[in-house]
């Protein structure tokens, strides 16, 4: 499909660079500007996954996003871990480094344990002086900032004493982290609130989350799929992105600016070609978002 | 009644213990509930709760069958990921990075009277592990031209460098051929059950080719010279110790050296650190 002359440049786009395609990217070098991996699956001094990611870093930028920090801990950063991310920093020099405002380290029976899950923060000032003061320690380590990213929380605490917005342009503010905006979670929290009677629609819940944000910390933005079970809805990066958070990204395009856009996919990765395809879309999407709005929509119907 | 709100962590200990405790115990519906008077008044947040426990199970189970292989085949895939989701609450993750979960597996094995029909498992289960190590070990060099020193140089000087991941596990089962068996098809599963009737023992060697971990059966030589190489020995102390068993054949490091550079155990020779000269300030 050809783009007319006046349309914008498209932001970059990349994928969630996962092991089933590692060796086909390598080989086929598919036009993205990005590739997203996990960071913690690279902290491997040694053997094969490092040798794919310097590979992959040969004719692509790569973000290291990382799923494991546990930023919002009050027991504090795992000093192993940062040190094994920045060690990985240095020899990727990725275009991004993220992690999520989550945590997973507790004390338990005097044992730190990781629960291996993005776990939610209650949106209090005592959460906030703890999340600013871990991201400003990784990125004292680490020499750069980080982007943090919202959650799609499956547990909403009592007592919160702001709204999520507001926490997370606090953190931006005071930490100077950016924000990584994942339009699929604020989507995906908007229709469990509807779920839980907090909003007849969680398109405009969401469009109004996203206003909030205030357009100077964004560096990057998510699109994934979700699973919708009916009572609650799981951000499982499963399917194709829905029209809802198609929508949602189109107006989150205009607020911030064209920014950077990551397709991810992490449960049933399907063939290289789908997730190339939302790739595709998600340029699409951004450029018509960013046209008058009497152009005529360029995208074909996305299917499931 | 005390209305103090709860400190963060200890919000955030209450939830990692609810996630932890093991389903089913009374620990896990007091930790539940105790949880739940600090969430949102809804059924949702229940079944959110139920959501983190199943990612943690899934995550469980993905990566006890992606360390554990071997130990999978010969339990079948429901019992592992049974054996996954116990060992996920006995012994959660204490690290961001998953790869490092699952090392207690052999030790839960050999604890549980419900596996002890396969007396031989935890020992399969500890090679696995050596495996997976060995899969992301530091890179080394090979230097196969530093070899040429043990020809000028003093060998009480000098170690065998080894192939990233090298380790040595003996057990009284044959557990390299039951590995080699569900790996690779070497020997037949019909050779390695023979060897396990027959009461067999063997030394696992565990070692990284290029990126590849490989593992093998080893004869007592290979043992002694590897075995003193890893308690850091030099050539000498490796080949003393392996020409120590005074019957058998004479050991011959010649012809061994050979055969351990044609495996990819031995990548080089290195001086010995600490007996280098003292550098004065």
């Amino acid at each position: 499909m050809r783009l007319p002359a006046d349309f914008p440049a498209p932001p970059p786009v990349g994928i969630g660079w996962r092991h089933a395609h590692y060796q086909q990217v390598l080989q086929e070098r598919p036009p993205l500007d990005f590739l997203e991996v996990h960071s913690e699956n690279f902290f491997a001094p040694g053997g094969a996954s490092r040798a794919v990611l310097e590979a992959g870093r040969a004719h692509c930028d790569i973000s290291l996003h990382g799923v494991g920090l546990s930023l919002g801990a009050a027991q504090g950063l795992d000093p192993w871990h940062l040190a094994q991310l920045k060690q990985l920093v240095c020899q990727i020099e990725p275009v991004r480094v993220s992690d999520h405002a989550a945590f997973a380290r507790a004390l338990l029976g005097g044992q730190t344990v990781h629960a291996a899950d993005l776990l939610p923060l209650p949106f209090t000032h005592a959460a906030l002086r703890v999340l600013i003061d871990n991201v400003q320690q990784a990125q004292d380590a680490l020499q750069r900032p980080l982007a943090i990213e919202n959650l799609s929380a499956c547990f909403q605490w009592r007592d919160a004493e702001m709204d999520e917005p507001t926490f997370l342009n606090q953190l931006a503010t005071r930490s100077g982290c950016q924000l990584l905006v994942d339009v699929n979670n604020v989507f995906v929290n908007a229709r469990n609130a509807q779920y839980r009677g907090e909003n007849a629609d969680p398109v405009a819940a969401a469009q109004r989350w996203i206003d909030q944000i205030h357009p100077a910390h964004v560096a990057e933005l998510h699109l994934a799929g979700h699973a919708d079970l009916g009572d609650i809805v799981i951000d499982d990066h499963g399917s194709r992105v829905s029209e809802p958070v198609w929508a949602l990204y189109a107006h989150a395009q205009r607020r911030f600016a064209n920014a950077p856009t990551l397709i991810e996919w992490d449960t049933g990765v399907p063939d290289l070609a789908v997730l190339l395809d939302e790739a595709r879309l998600a340029r699409l999407r951004a450029c018509e978002s960013l046209t008058p709005q009497s152009a005529a929509p360029l995208t074909p119907a996305v299917t499931a | 009644m005390n209305t103090a709100r709860p400190t963060l962590a200890a919000r955030q200990q209450q939830l990692v213990r609810a996630l932890m405790a093991h389903p089913g115990s009374d620990e896990a519906v007091v930790s539940a509930a105790a949880l739940l008077a600090l969430g949102v008044a809804h059924p949702q947040s229940e079944r959110g709760l139920q959501a983190y426990r199943a990612n943690g199970h899934a995550l469980a189970e993905r990566t006890l069958q992606a360390a554990y292989p071997v130990v999978g085949q010969l339990v079948g895939e429901a019992t592992l990921h049974a054996m996954a989701r116990a060992l996920w609450h006995a012994h959660p993750p204490t690290r961001g990075d998953l790869a490092h979960w699952g090392q207690a597996l052999p030790a839960w094995i050999a604890q549980n009277p419900a596996l002890a029909a396969l007396p031989y498992l935890a020992d399969v289960a500890r090679a696995e592990w050596a495996l997976h190590e060995a899969a992301s070990a530091p890179d080394q060099p090979t230097d196969l031209a530093s070899i040429t020193r043990l020809v000028t140089e003093d060998p009480s000087l000098l170690a065998l460098r080894l192939a990233p991941g090298t380790q040595l596990l003996g057990s009284r089962y044959p557990v390299a051929s039951i590995l080699g068996a569900h790996l690779d098809g070497m020997p037949t599963l019909a050779e390695a059950g023979e060897r396990l009737r027959a009461g067999a023992g063997e030394t696992v060697l565990v070692w990284r080719q290029g990126f590849q971990p490989r593992q093998a059966a080893t004869s007592p030589g290979t043992v002694a010279m590897l075995g003193s190489t890893l308690a850091g020995g030099s050539v000498l102390d490796a080949l003393d110790a392996a020409s120590a068993p005074a019957p058998g054949p004479v050991f011959d490091l010649g012809t061994w050296l050979q055969s351990a550079i044609a495996a990819g155990w031995v990548i080089g020779v290195h001086p010995l650190p600490h007996l280098q000269p003292a550098v004065s300030p």
